[in-house]
């Protein structure tokens, strides 16, 4: 158990004792460290006594909502008493229900435990992130009887992904938007897109307030053209300075990214994005089981919770592995084009060398590394 | 004498804060050209796009100092060779009434016809090949060499990489569509449609 020290969160024992002879425990891991491996788990009574008295022991003599506020308490200590009084909720189930409770339940409690205390993803060593998509993997299978594949692919040497987007070429087809939502499992209630593609009359520029992003008749109409926009992965991105948890940040390969379990949901960063390029999950996102995408990567389109941001990935579930985002792949016209920036040789590198390009808000010292371009 | 070491103190002080106002820390740069240029310049890649190409028939071609892949066209015509029915000539074939008609669907939308007809691309006398304006034979895989004769903009984006789509993924080796992959020869504009989405939930939210 010795790397059981150096984990980040604490790991609670369900009495999965059994599956120990197999070599394998409810964490997915194959050896030690998920902290299932011992058998102690009945709770005696004097030490219940003992963890009612670590978590309450002060406030036996308040009441009420001053047992909760009005205490003075350091952070440490706070976080001693919430574990202990967890850890009485989590005995008590466990010493009631051990005889009659299968292993799978107990499996998934242990699961749940290790999701509750897992720690911010940007922080996790490749064997955390390693056993934690494992972990969820697990997860999927026991709640749904299905298997998904989710990636912990880090960024790669010697790369910088760059977009470069032809309004010259662009139709209006919409067959991006229409990709990205399959490829990414975005909630399909409240028809949340990360792309949108703008409208736009010939002779007026770029001009938003006069754009339409929600067009539906025959395109390319008469006398428009069309852009599109959706996160641009900023170099210098306000939205990572904003987060208050810092549960998104800008990956090695340029990749601005959330971790969705470390989000708390408070839109700081969609308030800072000037590009629209973020999107918030007011309800529980759904999409059919037939529909889900179950090539996933931890970063990307694994699936989201109630109160948290999402936003374009660059689809890194798909880049990651070599491929083109779902968008570029789906474009009738060739208006996208994805590539390593760092790649001499790459065709981004040759549109941004040879071609007039521009970036929207460019003053704003933003940096996007999404460029626009015409013929 | 205070006078003196206050001069000094702010001389050190101005130096120090153009010093630490030119690189905020380090591996930041002043833009992204910046970056890109400084951090290209050690390049090696590491991941390629060989296994994705698998079972996509291509052929290496070489344009200028461009070096790509374009997918191999004979293969995927689906009458081809074209000598198999285009045994005799051309002028024969036309006026028999025993042949069945053929190709009745291709109706030319290219250019108009003072510019463009069958003959200008197609050869009666050699059917398996296409011509150049200048009467040269031209491979079919090879195709792309027909339209950049009047198309010479979109053939130097289409070299670099700016116009047309990628195969497979952004990494090297690179494979490129070629012209016909996107666009019908006889009829090579983009017809209009409907935009294959609309969002109802943001006309709602938007009332």
């Amino acid at each position: 158990m010795s790397d059981h020290n150096n984990k980040k969160w604490f790991s609670l024992n369900l009495g999965n004792g059994k599956k120990e002879a197999k070599g394998s425990c409810g964490c997915g891991k194959t050896s030690g460290g998920c902290g299932s491996h011992t058998n102690n788990h009945q709770m005696s009574d004097a030490q219940f006594d003992a963890a009612v008295d670590a978590s309450i022991g002060q406030e036996k003599h308040k009441d009420g909502f001053d047992q909760v506020f009005d205490v003075k308490m350091d952070r440490r200590t706070a976080f001693r008493q919430l574990t202990a009084s967890l850890l009485i909720g989590a005995g008590a189930v466990s010493s009631s229900c051990s005889v009659v409770v299968d292993d799978e339940a107990k499996e998934k409690a242990q699961i749940d435990w290790e999701e509750q205390f897992k720690g911010n993803y940007k922080l996790m060593t490749d064997n955390e992130k390693k056993s934690t998509v494992d972990r969820l993997m697990r997860s999927y299978e026991l709640r749904k009887g299905k298997s998904i594949n989710m990636s912990a692919a880090n960024a790669e040497e010697d790369v910088l992904f760059g977009y470069a987007f032809n309004i010259s070429k662009c139709q209006g087809y919409m067959d991006c938007v229409s990709a990205c939502v399959e490829e990414n499992n975005q909630d399909r209630n409240s028809q949340m897109q990360y792309i949108r593609i703008h409208e736009m009359k010939d002779g007026q520029g770029f001009n938003f307030n006069e754009a339409d992003d929600n067009y539906y008749h025959e395109v390319p109409a008469e006398g428009h053209f069309y852009m599109g926009t959706q996160c641009f992965h900023c170099d210098n991105p306000p939205c990572v300075d904003v987060c208050p948890v810092q549960a998104t940040w800008r990956e090695d390969d340029g990749l601005v990214v959330i971790d969705y379990d470390w989000c708390v949901g408070c839109r700081y960063c969609m308030a800072a994005c000037p590009y629209d390029g973020r999107r918030f999950n007011w309800s529980t996102p759904e999409v059919p089981e037939n529909e889900i995408n179950k090539n996933q990567h931890y970063l990307g389109n694994r699936m989201r919770k109630k109160g948290v941001m999402e936003k374009c990935t660059f689809c890194v579930q798909r880049s990651r592995a070599g491929k083109n985002p779902a968008c570029v792949d789906a474009c009738p016209t060739g208006a996208r084009i994805f590539g390593n920036l760092l790649d001499p040789n790459s065709t981004i590198r040759w549109v941004l060398e040879n071609k007039k390009v521009f970036r929207l808000k460019e003053d704003l010292g933003t940096e996007p590394k999404f460029w626009y371009f015409m013929d | 004498m205070n006078k003196y070491i206050l001069h000094i103190l702010a001389c050190v002080f101005f130096f120090l804060c153009t010093l630490s106002s030119c690189k905020h820390s380090e591996g930041e740069y002043h833009s992204i050209t910046d970056k890109i240029e400084a951090e290209s310049k050690n390049y090696h890649g590491t991941i390629s796009s060989e296994a994705l190409l698998e079972g996509v028939q291509t052929i290496e071609i070489i344009e200028d100092e461009h070096t790509f892949l374009i997918p191999e066209r004979k293969s995927q015509i689906k009458s081809y060779a074209c000598t198999e029915c285009h045994s005799k000539p051309l002028i024969e074939m036309q006026n028999n009434e025993d042949v069945k008609k053929a190709h009745w669907d291709i109706k030319l939308a290219h250019a108009d016809l003072n510019t463009m007809n069958c003959i200008t691309c197609h050869n009666g006398e050699d059917m398996n090949n296409l011509k150049s304006l200048t009467g040269n034979s031209i491979d079919f895989d090879r195709s792309y060499k027909l339209c950049s004769q009047c198309h010479t903009k979109q053939f130097d984006d289409w070299k670099g990489g700016a116009h047309g789509k990628k195969i497979a993924g952004w990494t090297p080796p690179r494979a490129s569509m070629t012209c016909v992959n996107c666009h019908n020869p006889h009829k090579p504009g983009f017809e209009s449609r409907w935009p294959v989405r609309f969002n109802t939930q943001k006309v709602k939210e938007r009332e």
